[in-house]
Parts: structure tokens; sequence; C-alpha cells
């Protein structure tokens, strides 16, 4: 099929093809857009904590009474003691905040203590020499808190560890030559020895203001003994988590009823907190998704109306093409070829339309640069959209028999 | 060239079978100029569009060119249309977004030729038709004598073994009128054969040879006698 007379033929119908272009085109630039937001967002909620999440749950425990921090402390250690107990239980400890928790401390830290910019930020977590092993967090360099390095700390104090243990992209951001530990570094002001360092371990926040230093974390050798209350983080052996999670509250209320630990969200999963820690990013991917289905419907619906009210108009003149020896085979693949040709047009504009609008979005948003991949795959589902919506008036046009040529209009 | 044998078109309703063409006969040879002829609603285009394989039939034998066609397939039919079948329509049938060229060469893009042998096709047909100056018009910017002079081109184009003509005449005054049939006259003395569909008696007269209709069946002319006066005082008055 020559496309010279399809391309002269659509020239005396420039309004109807230029309109399905554009909505071609717009669609296009939009599906694109929305698929790479898509998988960003799906690759996003993805992303590892590096905790032994399907073993592990948070308790968020709160005291009644206002305790002083002395008396939180001690309280906290013997609820320490009685979940380390607990048959099924790997191993407990007590932070002030965990990975994907929504929010915690994060500060800077600096290689000079005159330094007046930080050189990099890192998330905040308390922890003892459980924290590593409860976590399920393997060191891969230097040693874990030594039980005399743990001391209880109020929201009051000032936090000046002597020593602590980093992330290896916090370590690697430090000190590039990959020999943090036994540096010092300046934290809160005052100086703290890396003495270890572990692979991964996910900021508290997956939120864009936390994207910085999203793996960039600090742990210090502290347990927050405050009046209001804190995190335990439990893990169980494996298979044991249900029974363990039952189990846990029931314990603590038994060595200490004076305690609040809400039934809804005082005892939660690893599963249930990744699903909060994401619902803004699975509800914009859905939301992508069916904006993206809508559009896409809304093409498709334009195109068979369109092709089906040409067909429609034309009908004479595919009988006269039919006497004039075209087979329905011909017919079908003008149809097709139109519509492909249109297609082609419009793929082509909206291709410089999704790129206008990514950078429009990178420098707006600080989104990525659109991927070409996802360019060439919302080119190709817009080529296929169109070529299997018209395939139906396509058919039916195939179907005018010759003799519709010697009809009167 | 064209043999038709007892051949009937039945166009059946759940309640009613209508018969358009019953034990319809007619032998058309090589070179020979018919015009076919009857009152409307005699089956005149019926046997026309079955002629052009635009339609098939429902009893009988059809052989064109040697050819029975009732077993063809659609396709078949098609290739036949396009090679052997050149047609001229009273309402022209141009295609009115595609200009006079591509018009005329829309046959033979489906013949599969290649594009200099359809431009000389192209622009010979036009030449004969005295519309090669025009060949960038489209046909909304011609008149109607010139468009049925395309259609005759397009229909030229292809050296079709039988030329097919609707009311060739029937949208046009009486002066393009003319100017088309004396076309076809030249065409057919040229050795084409041309079988023409009229019920106006001077055209009628023009033909060698006339095939009268009448409910679908071939009858003497005589059996219609206003027809038949009309065409033999044509005659008489035609300058030939």
């Amino acid at each position: 099929m020559d496309i010279k007379p399809i391309l002269s033929a659509l020239r005396r119908h420039k309004a109807g093809t230029v309109l399905i272009a554009l909505q071609i085109a717009l669609t296009l630039a939009i599906v694109c857009n929305a698929l790479f937001i898509i998988q960003q967002r799906l690759a996003h909620l993805s992303e590892p904590t590096g905790v032994d999440e399907a073993n592990t749950f948070v308790i968020t425990n709160e005291w009644v009474g206002s305790p002083s921090s002395q008396r939180a402390d001690a309280m906290m250690r013997e609820d320490l003691r009685v979940l380390r107990e607990l048959p099924g239980v790997a191993d407990a400890t007590s932070s002030n905040s965990f990975p994907l928790r929504g929010g915690g401390w994060d500060d800077g830290i600096k290689l000079t203590p005159d330094q007046v910019k930080d050189t990099s930020g890192a998330a905040v977590y308390f922890g003892d020499d459980h924290f590593l092993n409860t976590l399920d967090i393997p060191l891969i360099a230097g040693r874990n808190f030594r039980p005399e390095e743990i001391t209880a700390m109020d929201v009051r104090d000032r936090l000046a560890p002597p020593v602590a243990i980093v992330t290896k992209p916090l370590a690697d951001k430090l000190f590039p030559n990959g020999d943090a530990v036994g540096k010092t570094v300046y934290f809160v002001g005052n100086p703290t020895t890396i003495i270890g360092e572990v692979e991964l371990l996910q900021s508290q926040s997956v939120e864009r203001w936390a994207s910085a230093f999203a793996w960039r974390s600090i742990i210090v050798p502290k347990r927050l003994a405050v009046s209001l209350g804190v995190f335990y983080i439990v893990r169980a052996q494996p298979g044991q988590l249900d029974a363990v999670m039952r189990a846990a509250p029931e314990a603590l209320f038994k060595s200490n009823p004076r305690r609040i630990i809400n039934d809804d969200d005082g005892v939660q999963s690893y599963a249930t907190i990744r699903a909060k820690a994401y619902e803004g990013d699975r509800g914009m991917a859905l939301l992508m998704g069916v904006i993206c289905l809508v559009l896409l419907a809304i093409t498709a619906a334009g195109i068979v109306g369109l092709t089906s009210f040409w067909v429609g108009q034309r009908r004479k003149q595919i009988g006269v093409r039919r006497a004039l020896g075209a087979t329905q085979k011909d017919i079908l693949r003008y149809f097709m070829t139109e519509n492909f040709l249109i297609s082609c047009g419009g793929v082509l504009f909206g291709a410089l339309l999704a790129i206008a609008i990514n950078l429009w979005m990178v420098t707006r948003f600080e989104m990525h640069r659109l991927s070409l991949a996802y360019l060439l795959a919302g080119v190709l589902i817009l080529l296929l959209l169109g070529q299997g919506a018209v395939l139906a008036p396509a058919l039916r046009a195939s179907r005018v028999p010759p003799v519709e040529a010697t009809r009167s209009v | 060239m064209l043999k038709m044998t007892h051949l009937s078109k039945v166009y059946r309703t759940e309640v009613v079978e209508t018969y358009a063409l019953r034990d319809f006969n007619i032998n058309v040879n090589e070179g020979e100029f018919v015009a076919v002829t009857g009152p409307s609603g005699s089956g005149k285009t019926t046997f026309l569009t079955i002629a052009g394989l635009l339609e098939t039939f429902t009893g009988g034998q059809y052989h064109l060119d040697g050819v029975e066609v009732s077993n063809l397939n659609d396709n078949e039919r098609s290739k036949i249309r396009n090679e052997k079948i050149g047609f001229i329509f009273q309402a022209f049938n141009l295609i009115p977004d595609l200009n006079v060229f591509d018009n005329v060469e829309v046959p033979l893009r489906y013949r599969g030729m290649k594009a200099p042998e359809r431009k000389e096709r192209i622009m010979n047909a036009l030449e004969r038709v005295g519309l090669a100056s025009r060949a960038k018009h489209y046909p909304a910017e011609l008149s109607g004598g010139q468009q049925q002079r395309v259609a005759i081109a397009r229909a030229l184009a292809g050296s079709p073994r039988l030329l097919l003509a609707d009311e060739p005449t029937g949208n046009l005054d009486t002066q393009m009128a003319r100017g088309v049939m004396e076309l076809l006259e030249e065409i057919h003395r040229e050795g084409a054969t041309i079988v023409m569909v009229t019920h106006d008696p001077e055209l009628a007269a023009r033909a060698q040879r006339n095939v009268h209709i009448i409910d679908g069946q071939v009858v003497d002319l005589a059996e219609d006698p206003r027809f038949h006066q009309a065409v033999h005082a044509a005659r008489a008055n035609s300058p030939a």
C-alpha cells in the first residue's frame, strides 16, 4: 500500500486528522511520564531497609504517669529483659525510631570541628549492643557496641556519643578511601569515633526530605529514657512472628501494667510498617495507572469513533475501490495504514511533548530524566493501541461490498 | 467475451422472493458495442452488477472471457474486476479526496504495477480523454463531463477487455453527453468491447446492438413498441 494517496486524502480531512493526532500526542506525553513515575514509585516502595523484615516487629510503648528519666530507663531495661526471654524471640532492642517509621532524628556530620557546612546528613538511631543483632544487620568492619558504652539519654540531654557505628553509604561519603573505622567525626559539635560499619540501614523516612541521606545512618550507643515512651524492636525466630507478636504485649503488661500499647498500632509487623510507609507511593502509582488507562481508553475510543465515522462517510468510495479491484485485504490495509500514519505523526509530536513535560518536571519537582525506554514503550503502546482500535471499523470497511459503488447516496 | 446462460438473481426476504433476473441469456462478442435497455426496475443494473462481478448470482452460468465465474472467491473476482473490466458509472464515482492523476491511478495500484508504468498509462489515458492538463485538479474542480471523462480514463488506463458503462451520460447535459458518447464510440472503434446500460433510446441507437430487458428477462425489442420506435427514430436521425 503506497502512502502517497493516503496522505493526499488525509490532507483533505485536516481537522479530524490533526485532532486525533493531537490526542495521541497528548496521551503519549502523559502516559510516558506517568509510566516513568509509576516505575520510580514501584522501585521506591521495594527499596530494602536492611532489617530482617519477615521476622521483625515493633512495639510502641508509652508509660503511664510520666516517670522520671531514671525510672523510665529502669522500666525499659526490665522490658527488654522480658522480651529477650520470651520463647520464640531471637533478640530485642529499644530505639528512638526505626526504618520506615516516617519520622525520627537526623543531624549533620562534619569532619572537623570548625567546619561550617556538614559533610553529610545522617539518620540517627539509638541502639544498644543488641541493636545490630535484633535488626539482623551484620557488621562489615569494626566492632559492635560494648554494654558499658550504652548510656541512657533524655530528650533534654546533649547527644554527644563518644563512639558510633555508621552505614557503608555514610562511611563512603565521609571517608571515600574506605577507612572510616577508627576515624573521628564531629556529630552535634562533639567528636565521635567510628567503631563499626554496617552494610545497610535505611533512614526513618522515605519522603523526599530524607532522600539526601536515605541510606546514610548513624547508630549511637544510647537508650532513650523518656517518660513518653519508646520503641521496642523485636526479632522473632523464623516462623514465630505471629506467636511472638501476640505474646510480647501480654508479657510486657504482665511485667508492668503501667503502660499503653495501642490495640490498633501498638504492635506492628514490618509488613504493616512498610505498607503504611509507602501508602503515598502506592496511591500515586495507582492514580497514575488509572490516568494512563483512562487516557488510553479515551484515545482508543476517539480512534474508533473517527474511523467509524470515516468508514460510514466513505462507504461509497470503498465500494468504488472494491469495484476497481481492491480486495478486502486492500481495504483493511488502507485504513490500518491511514491510522498508522496519523499515529506516527501523533507519537512524533507526543515524544517531543513527553520530553518537554519531563524536563519541566525535572526542573520543577526534582524528577529524574525520562528514560528513553519509557518513551519507546509509550510509542509502541500508542501505535499498537491505534492499530487495535482501528481494526474493528477497518474490518467493517473491508466488508463493504463492491456493488455499493452502483448505489446512489 | 461475455456469456450468461439461464442466469437468475433472486433477492430473498423472510416473506418474499423477488426475481431481478430470470432465465437471463445474453452473449456479447469481443469488440461489440451493446446497449442494454429497458424500463426502470427491469433488471438492467442488476445485469450490469453481475456482469461486472460486483454481485453474485443465484443460478445459471456466466462465462467472462472464457472463465466460469460462479465458483470464484472474492479475491479472484477482485483480480478479474481489476484486470479485465473497466467501469464507467452514472455518478462518475471519482474519489473526491484524490486528484485526477491519483484517481486514474487507483486500479493500477491495486494491480501492483510499478510507478513508471503507472505514470505512463495514466498520462496516456488522460491525453486520450483530453484531460492531461487537469491531472492535478480535484474532481470538485471539474465539470460533470470532465469528471466522466476522468472516469473513462480510469477505466481505460488498465487496458480492460470489457468496458461496462452504467448510464454514462445520465448525469450530464446534452452537450457533455454527446462528447462522452463520442468518446465511447471512438474507444469502441479502436477495438474495445463495450456493454452500456441505458434507458435513453438515442444512446441505445448509437450502439451496434440492443438487448432489451423487461422483468428480468431479455425480450425482443418489438415487445416494447414505444422504445422500439424511439430507437428506430433515433437511428434514422443519426448523422451516421
